[in-house]
């Protein structure tokens, strides 16, 4: 991720506060999810059906 | 009596039962060590001094009429300060709570205890809101490894490490969001517990990533762990997590049962390919490992995910669920957060719903994938840490062996999952195991470790601390 997409994504979500002040930290931020998302990608291999949402299950009173 | 603070738990429930043991002996026996060997610990944020001795002579009192509120009637306690105690400020170690008014209620876990007559000794030290840490840049310094004070004790649940290990407290409350409760008694040689998924309610504990946050027992013993659980677990409805119990709690019963007959599936690849281990833990496995076959376990060879998978997909979920709760804060804040917990909650701001999503999905195939193994197997064995607690004020060595860990992969799963000491390596730091059990069979997993502490003598492990 380079330096403009980090300032944009940051300024998205509200951080500018955090980008003036600890801009090196905001950096390390973004590479360590860069890391971890990479992570999730290169291993997935997931077909679409798979999906995490659980069954419905029926409540009995 | 002599040594009241490496008293276990059990013991001191029947001590105190039978008018062995009076719990305002023992309250003032363990104030007296946090006083003299805490300084330089940092164990505890707070010890509530007052209200523990007020406590142990209403205990005392009781039990002289022969009046017992439970299993653990006047046995001290120390609380993870992410967990509410009323009349106490939880702050999370962080100088966002720093000025925080005190609890008004008791989170279920601490009121559990308390009506099984626990008594509570104080608010014990925690990386910054869990994650953040070990850090000097807080309102209070980390705890220090009883071991080895230059060394760190684990964390996140570091206090209640520390202070087990060092004779504060023969209990304490932990929580497990990557590892949180199984990494101090990694570095601390004690034994903690991450139980199934919804077994212990988290209400009144501040979250970290509210799909794998789990509250735990730590303490000396096995028995003590089985014991303390069994105080713990119990359906919360103001819990979303919480679960009905298919079955009942009482883990004390089967903990001297052996292992003869299980099946136990030795997860190898996690420490020889995926993370290759010191090979001081290595031989602590392996010893582990014979040991239990010895005493008549069928062993067999189990693979899984590689850890780096589970890793990635704990932490693209930690990261997303910790902004969510941490954003307003860091966004208005940050300067009120550590370095350390500053980046690492940082992170959830990058990463987007699809990634969180896809960990999701890959999360279910794991839950499958583990599931399987243990249709083929009763308990997997496998790693804990990789390596021996590193040096406290070594933050790139920290961060290196943070992640050269097998602890998450059973946040990702919600299966049980208990690790306590195989030893001590040359320098005398503790080296680990892990066990991990079937949903909501956490009896198992305390009758193994029950026979590795019974064969190995691992609940005699005290640190030569210098008084």
């Amino acid at each position: 991720m380079d330096e403009r997409m980090v300032d944009a994504i940051a300024r998205r979500a509200g951080l500018e506060r955090a980008l003036g002040e600890f801009p090196d930290d905001v950096a390390a931020a973004a590479i360590s999810a860069a890391k971890a998302t990479e992570g999730i990608r290169q291993s997935s291999g997931m077909e679409p059906l798979s999906e995490p949402w659980p069954p419905m299950v029926v409540i009995r009173k | 009596m002599s040594e009241l603070h490496w008293m276990a738990a059990n013991a001191a429930a029947a001590a105190i039962a039978s008018r062995e043991v009076s719990p305002v002996e023992l309250v003032k026996a363990l104030l007296d060590r946090i006083e003299r060997l805490d300084p330089r610990l940092n164990a505890f944020l707070h010890v509530d001094a007052e209200a523990a001795l007020k406590e142990a002579r209403a205990t005392e009192a009781e039990a002289a009429k022969g009046r017992l509120r439970g299993a653990l009637h006047g046995v001290p306690v120390g609380i993870k300060d992410i967990i509410d105690v009323t009349g106490l400020p939880t702050t999370c170690h962080s100088k966002i709570f720093e000025n925080n008014v005190a609890a008004r209620t008791d989170a279920e876990c601490v009121a559990r205890l308390r009506a099984a007559g626990a008594i509570i000794l104080g608010k014990l030290s925690t990386h910054e809101f869990a994650i953040g840490g070990p850090s000097f840049d807080l309102p209070w310094p980390p705890a220090r490894n009883p071991w080895n004070r230059d060394h760190h004790p684990g964390g996140s649940s570091s206090g209640s490490g520390s202070g087990l290990a060092a004779g504060f407290f023969p209990m304490a409350l932990g929580t497990d969001t990557g590892g949180s409760v199984r990494n101090p008694a990694s570095a601390c040689a004690i034994v903690g517990t991450k139980p199934t998924y919804g077994l212990v309610s988290r209400r009144g504990v501040f979250p970290l990533a509210f799909t794998l946050d789990h509250v735990g027992p730590m303490t000396r013993t096995v028995a003590d762990n089985a014991l303390m659980l069994g105080v713990l677990a119990g359906h919360d409805p103001l819990d979303p997590g919480s679960v009905l119990l298919p079955q009942s709690c009482d883990y004390m019963k089967t903990l001297e049962h052996g292992v003869r007959g299980l099946r136990i599936g030795f997860v190898r690849h996690f420490h020889e390919v995926d993370m290759p281990a010191d090979p001081e833990v290595v031989a602590g496995l392996d010893r582990v490992a014979l040991t239990l076959q010895s005493e008549g376990a069928d062993l067999i060879d189990v693979r899984l995910s590689a850890l780096q998978d589970f890793a990635a997909v704990n932490r693209v979920i930690l990261q997303s669920e910790a902004w969510s709760i941490h954003s307003e804060w860091l966004r208005n804040r940050p300067g009120d957060y550590g370095r350390l917990a500053r980046r690492r909650l940082m992170s959830g701001a990058f990463i987007d719903a699809g990634d969180y999503v896809l960990a999701s999905r890959q999360r279910s195939q794991m839950i499958g994938e583990v599931e399987a193994a243990l249709r083929e197997v009763d308990i997997l064995l496998c790693a804990s840490s990789m390596d021996p607690a590193c040096r406290i004020d070594e933050p790139e060595e920290i961060v290196r062996t943070y992640m050269r860990q097998a602890r998450t992969p059973f946040n990702v799963t919600g299966h049980p999952a208990l690790a306590m000491p195989t030893g001590l390596s040359r320098d005398g730091l503790p080296l680990s195991v892990q066990f991990v059990g079937r949903y909501f069979d956490e009896a198992n997993l305390f009758r193994v470790a029950r026979t590795w502490e019974r064969a190995a003598c691992t609940d005699a492990l005290h640190p030569p601390l210098v008084e």
